[in-house]
């Protein structure tokens, strides 16, 4: 039936719908990345003035409050010591990781839908991990000796005990904070020199500062190129440690629910899962609310990101079994206890609510290609997945703190002033990423031009297909 | 000795750019002479030019070395000085230690890639360079030095080719 054959074939111009198949000059997308950034509506100060005021309020003051009257004015108590605060620094060292996998991982495999968004997802490590650093600070009381964790000969006698996972977790999280803003900086520098050539006033003195002097000759892109290949391979064990590490500080305890070996990629497969559901979030929002998006994030990027989401779910799926299975079949009774405990204790609506958002709902949409380029679909599974994987992380930290091998301790954990702590950590993200679209470019034009010229259409026989030449 | 000067010739694409760079070697302008900006990376074979060095992947490696030095300082030597009793563990446990040595080496290796790349490109540098705003445009650059004498035919030879202008490159602020 050639008629049907026919049908499948794409013409040229149904390629265009492709934003690498569908270039423009240079200078018009220059101009296009700088309107996005100056443009600023009333709305968006309304927005941003009211997460100021959040951040004012729920961060530092209720830090300031929790510092004025000490750590007893949070719930955590013995037998949960860790609470909401360890729920919030997973959650956000979580979030941190869709920007590494996104950008670095991406770039190794050459997957060429990463071009528009890296810088977007790479945003989301650094202040992400801002917010995990912050609730490490809150956690630990007296804020103010937290050069205590730092290695230097002093009068106390007191050393850091590099064999523990909580000193590894310091190391690691120092690292990746580093490591990710270095790695955003670089392919930045290039977008930075291209708002320096554009812009006036106070613009220009700020992206004249930060380009450094580029100009973009042979040595300087050799250089970054070079250094931004030795990035993208090194950051990755980087990333994959970090989470690791962080399952570690409960893996490495013979507790009930956490003592496992599989905990490692669980931690990671969950940081993914929430971190690419987030990236998905923040490119609906960006396209929706800034200026030209639309012509760089198209619904192609959707379409993988929701592909990315379902692989990564059935993949966390699949570690959460694994752990589960392996727990309950060990027939250690406080381990079933506490397994009976998360499924029909008093939060056991969280544990299948978890699941449902988790697993049931993107496995149920995510399949179907018209869903997942939805932009509001997207957003709303990704909304529910973070929503599920916040609840993953309060079922590992403090409901699964409840049960231990000595039931006269057992007692449900309150939480008190971390809960506005919490909201004050999302708003700070949230401020954060506004406050950088207006200045930093969150499209890297200089990659979406590099991957244009690679791309071309070639003709295989009667069919017309996408080729993608390899410049490096 | 002939008096030299610098011109600048704006291409549009990669190809005249390609063909410029061929002309002028043609013409007695070594490589040596000519530069290339531009505001995407244009790989040398593109242009035809030769490679370029760079010291990055040397200075990521020996801040590897830096690094699991520094690692292997904090969790093998450091603990002999200040001895910590962990549950039967031995003082310097290998299984632990390879954690803190291998965040060490990888902060070591990227802190100085990324340092490496300051250092080979002379960044920050904010004194005056030739330059124009149109090569973050998209626009191609042949920086070049002549003998003053062979100005007028290189700018032809190149005009020829596809340049969109050949003036005197002149230091501007960035």
């Amino acid at each position: 039936m050639p008629e049907m054959v026919n049908s499948k074939i794409k013409t040229p111009d149904e390629f265009s719908e492709h934003l690498m198949f569908d270039p423009l000059p240079r200078g018009v997308m220059n101009d296009m990345v700088m309107e996005s950034m100056q443009t600023t509506s009333w709305k968006f100060w309304v927005v941003a003035g009211f997460m100021g005021v959040i951040v004012l309020v729920c961060l530092f003051g209720a830090w300031g409050y929790l510092i004025n009257e000490g750590l007893g004015v949070a719930g955590v108590n013995r037998p949960v010591y860790w609470g909401i605060f360890l729920v919030n620094t997973v959650f956000w060292i979580g979030i941190s990781h869709a920007g590494t996998f996104v950008s670095a991982l991406l770039r190794v495999f050459k997957a060429e839908f990463r071009r528009p968004f890296t810088r977007a997802a790479e945003l989301m490590t650094t202040f992400g991990l801002v917010q995990a650093g912050l609730s490490i600070f809150m956690h630990m009381g007296r804020v103010w000796l937290f050069y205590f964790l730092a290695p230097y000969p002093n009068e106390r006698g007191l050393w850091p005990n590099f064999h523990s996972p909580l000193s590894w977790d310091f190391l690691a999280i120092t690292t990746y904070l580093l490591a990710s803003t270095m790695y955003l900086f670089l392919p930045l520098i290039p977008d930075l020199a291209m708002a320096r050539d554009r812009s006036k006033g106070w613009r220009k003195k700020l992206y004249r500062t930060l380009a450094l002097g580029f100009r973009g000759t042979e040595g300087e892109w050799t250089h970054l190129r070079t250094a931004m290949n030795i990035f993208a391979f090194a950051i990755l064990p980087v990333m994959f440690s970090v989470h690791t590490i962080v399952s570690w500080d409960f893996a490495a305890a013979m507790r009930p629910g956490w003592s496992s070996t599989i905990f490692g990629p669980y931690f990671v497969i969950g940081a993914l899962q929430s971190g690419i559901a987030a990236v998905a979030m923040v490119l609906v929002i960006v396209r929706a609310t800034m200026k030209n998006m639309k012509y760089f994030i198209r619904p192609e990027v959707f379409d993988s990101m929701g592909k990315l989401m379902l692989i990564i779910s059935m993949s966390w799926a699949y570690f959460f079994f694994n752990d589960y299975l392996v727990q309950w079949y060990n027939g250690d009774k406080f381990t079933d206890i506490l397994l009976h405990f998360h499924e029909s204790g008093p939060l056991g609506w969280m544990w299948f609510m978890m699941l449902i958002f988790n697993v049931a709902i993107p496995w149920a949409l995510l399949w179907n290609k018209k869903i997942r380029r939805n932009p509001t679909i997207l957003f709303t599974v990704g909304l529910l997945i973070n929503i599920a994987m916040y609840i993953e992380r309060y079922v590992i930290v403090p409901i699964s703190l409840t049960i231990n091998r000595m039931p006269f301790t057992w007692r449900m954990y309150k939480p008190g002033v971390e809960v506005w702590l919490s909201l004050g950590t999302l708003a700070f993200f949230i401020l954060l990423y506004m406050l950088a679209s207006r200045i930093v470019p969150l499209v890297p034009v200089w990659e979406v031009q590099e991957g244009q010229m690679a791309h071309s259409l070639r003709k295989v026989g009667k069919a017309t297909v996408p080729a993608v030449s390899e410049l490096e | 000795m002939d008096e030299m000067k610098t011109l600048l010739a704006l291409f549009e694409d990669i190809d005249p750019a390609a063909d410029a760079v061929e002309k002028l070697r043609d013409m007695g302008i070594t490589n040596e002479q000519i530069n290339i900006v531009s505001g995407i990376p244009v790989t040398e074979p593109m242009l035809g030019r030769p490679h370029q060095w760079t010291n990055v992947p040397r200075l990521a490696l020996g801040g590897a070395l830096a690094g699991f030095l520094i690692g292997l300082f904090l969790a093998v030597v450091t603990p002999l000085s200040y001895p910590i009793d962990v549950g039967g563990q031995p003082l310097i446990p290998v299984p632990p230690s390879i954690v803190v040595i291998f965040e060490m080496t990888m902060l070591g290796m990227l802190v100085s890639t990324f340092l490496g790349v300051f250092l080979d490109s002379q960044f920050p540098s904010y004194k005056p360079k030739e330059y124009i705003p149109e090569i973050s445009d998209g626009k191609i650059a042949v920086f070049f030095s002549c003998p003053q004498e062979e100005e007028g035919s290189i700018i032809s030879a190149l005009r020829i080719i596809g340049a969109k202008s050949v003036e005197p490159a002149e230091a501007q602020q960035l």
